[in-house]
């Protein structure tokens, strides 16, 4: 099964195209990376497989079921989470337990486990001790570290991430992808995670999407280079 | 303690306290949304269905309800349509409201001229039995609404685009929270005034975000403090024969400055033990 199904997708801002032929598909224990150059429309991929944008081509298929024939979640941590709203009223641990929202708990308290699975989350991302300050009051790391304990907290079956490591530095980095990779091969998760270090990441994904601008078009276009399937180090 | 004696006064005391209850959840969500200026223009908006209804020669408030929440729900799609400036839709809107209410003042042949005042400013002598029960509802409606769907709302609040990804229903959760501000608005409006309506909405809120860290503590403090600056604000109407609304609002001001300063050397005095040590 296929939990994002990308098939001939075009995407124009008015009449200027901006993406064209893009097909791949994401499932359970696949980690993509998707990569490109500046501008080259990575975020604008994103926002048509959320639904954020519609296609003006082509199809994109989100799927509503995971593996177990449950309600798909999905965790998406946006590029711009270093500038959200910083005077919103909220603690590090509300924000972050808002992400256990998601876990059927959009009515109901949250549990001993959803608890646990929040603090796991904060440490995880090294932000436990700051849980009770100000969202507004922390760096723009800081920010990224929370964004990202919150998409851990709400433990979705599908990943999506946009640059989700701005502003961290190399073993905090590591430690994420290592995160990342244990979550998609022992817990059965898919993530599709646009990066510029696909240096770093190539030994922790195990396919690689580069969009690269079209040839021959008059149009700052992009499209899809191939779908490399990586060799993956053993977990 | 006269004041209590009065039928009027006691009524005033417990319009108070039941919109002491519901602004500051209502004022936050319209902070928080960037939507500050929407319970103004739905106040001017108010108005115009004031005025239709002493036209039509029915109870303005319904006239008022009924306007106030087309309107609301207008103003979402002007909002979705300017996204990158959606103040225009407030200032179409806060327009277009003042003209239309004009224009069927002007209808109505200059009799509803003492009404309109009242509505502009104000008054505590007015309230009727009816607009208590009235308020009893609402303030019933939102605080079971706020109780059920606080959790939806707070994601809402805090980004659009993650409310969305996690498959919440953004767009009518936006039409309903209009449509409630705006009968939120077109109730209290004749207690309060058009003027200063929006005002009483978002100072509790506006305050209580400067003092308190978190989500729930916002809204809970600016309970406190709208629940401080309507009672005094009613003696000091009462005491002085000022407009309520004005004398509410002046209060909450003041509240909002002291509160401004005492955070300022707050942070002053934490600064100078931070550089000691």
């Amino acid at each position: 099964m296929h939990y994002i199904e990308v098939e001939n997708l075009a995407f124009h801002y008015k009449e200027e195209p901006v993406l064209e032929n893009i097909s791949f598909v994401v499932g359970p224990k696949d980690f993509v990376m998707l990569t490109g150059e500046n501008g080259a429309a990575k975020t604008t991929l994103l926002r048509n497989i959320l639904g954020l944008l519609k296609p003006s081509k082509g199809r994109v298929q989100l799927s509503k079921k995971n593996q177990y024939g449950e309600k798909l979640v999905v965790g998406y941590v946006s590029q711009q989470i270093a500038s959200f709203n910083a005077g919103f009223p909220s603690t590090v641990l509300e924000l972050v337990q808002s992400g256990r929202y998601q876990r059927g708990k959009w009515f109901k308290r949250l549990d001993q486990a959803d608890k646990e699975h929040v603090r796991r989350s904060l440490e995880s991302v090294g932000m436990w001790d700051m849980r009770h300050k100000k969202i507004g009051e922390l760096s723009g790391g800081q920010k990224q570290r929370i964004s990202i304990a919150r998409v851990f907290a709400t433990d979705p079956d599908l990943f999506i991430l946009d640059e989700p490591t701005t502003g961290m530095d190399v073993h905090s980095r590591e430690e994420f992808y290592q995160l990342l990779r244990h979550n998609c091969l022992e817990h059965g998760k898919g993530i599709l995670m646009v990066t510029h270090d696909h240096e770093e990441i190539r030994h922790y994904a195990n396919k690689h999407i580069e969009l690269v601008r079209k040839e021959g078009s008059p149009w700052r276009c992009f499209s899809m280079d191939s779908c490399k399937e990586l060799s993956k180090l053993p977990s | 303690m006269e004041m209590f004696l009065y039928g009027f006064m006691q009524r005033a005391f417990q319009a108070s306290i039941l919109i002491s209850l519901i602004a500051p959840i209502l004022g936050l969500f319209l902070i928080l949304r960037r939507q500050s200026l929407m319970a103004d223009t739905l106040s001017h908006i108010s108005l115009a269905g004031v005025a239709l209804g002493l036209l039509m020669g029915v109870n303005p408030t319904w006239t008022n309800i009924l306007v106030v929440a087309v309107i609301a729900i207008l103003l979402e799609f002007l909002r979705q349509m300017y996204r990158t400036y959606s103040e225009i839709s407030v200032a179409i809107l806060m327009s277009a409201g003042m003209a239309l209410a004009l224009v069927l003042m002007g209808l109505n042949d200059g009799g509803a001229t003492l009404s309109m005042t009242q509505f502009l400013f104000g008054s505590i002598v007015t309230i009727s039995e009816q607009q208590i029960w009235m308020l009893i509802a609402l303030t019933a409606i939102i605080g079971v609404l706020y109780f059920i769907f606080r959790k939806p709302m707070y994601i809402l609040t805090f980004d659009e685009e993650t409310a969305f990804t996690a498959g919440l229903p953004i767009k009518m959760m936006s039409i309903l929270f209009n449509v409630l501000t705006g009968v939120t608005i077109a109730i209290i409006m004749p207690i309060v005034g058009a003027l200063l309506v929006s005002a009483i909405i978002i100072l509790p809120a506006a305050i209580s975000l400067r003092l308190s860290k978190s989500f729930m503590g916002v809204i809970f403090l600016g309970m406190v403090i709208a629940l401080a600056g309507m009672l005094s604000g009613l003696v000091a109407s009462y005491e002085l024969g000022t407009p309520p609304g004005a004398s509410i609002t002046l209060i909450l001001m003041i509240i909002f400055a002291a509160a401004t300063l005492l955070k300022f050397l707050w942070r002053q005095v934490r600064l100078g033990r931070l550089k000691r040590t």
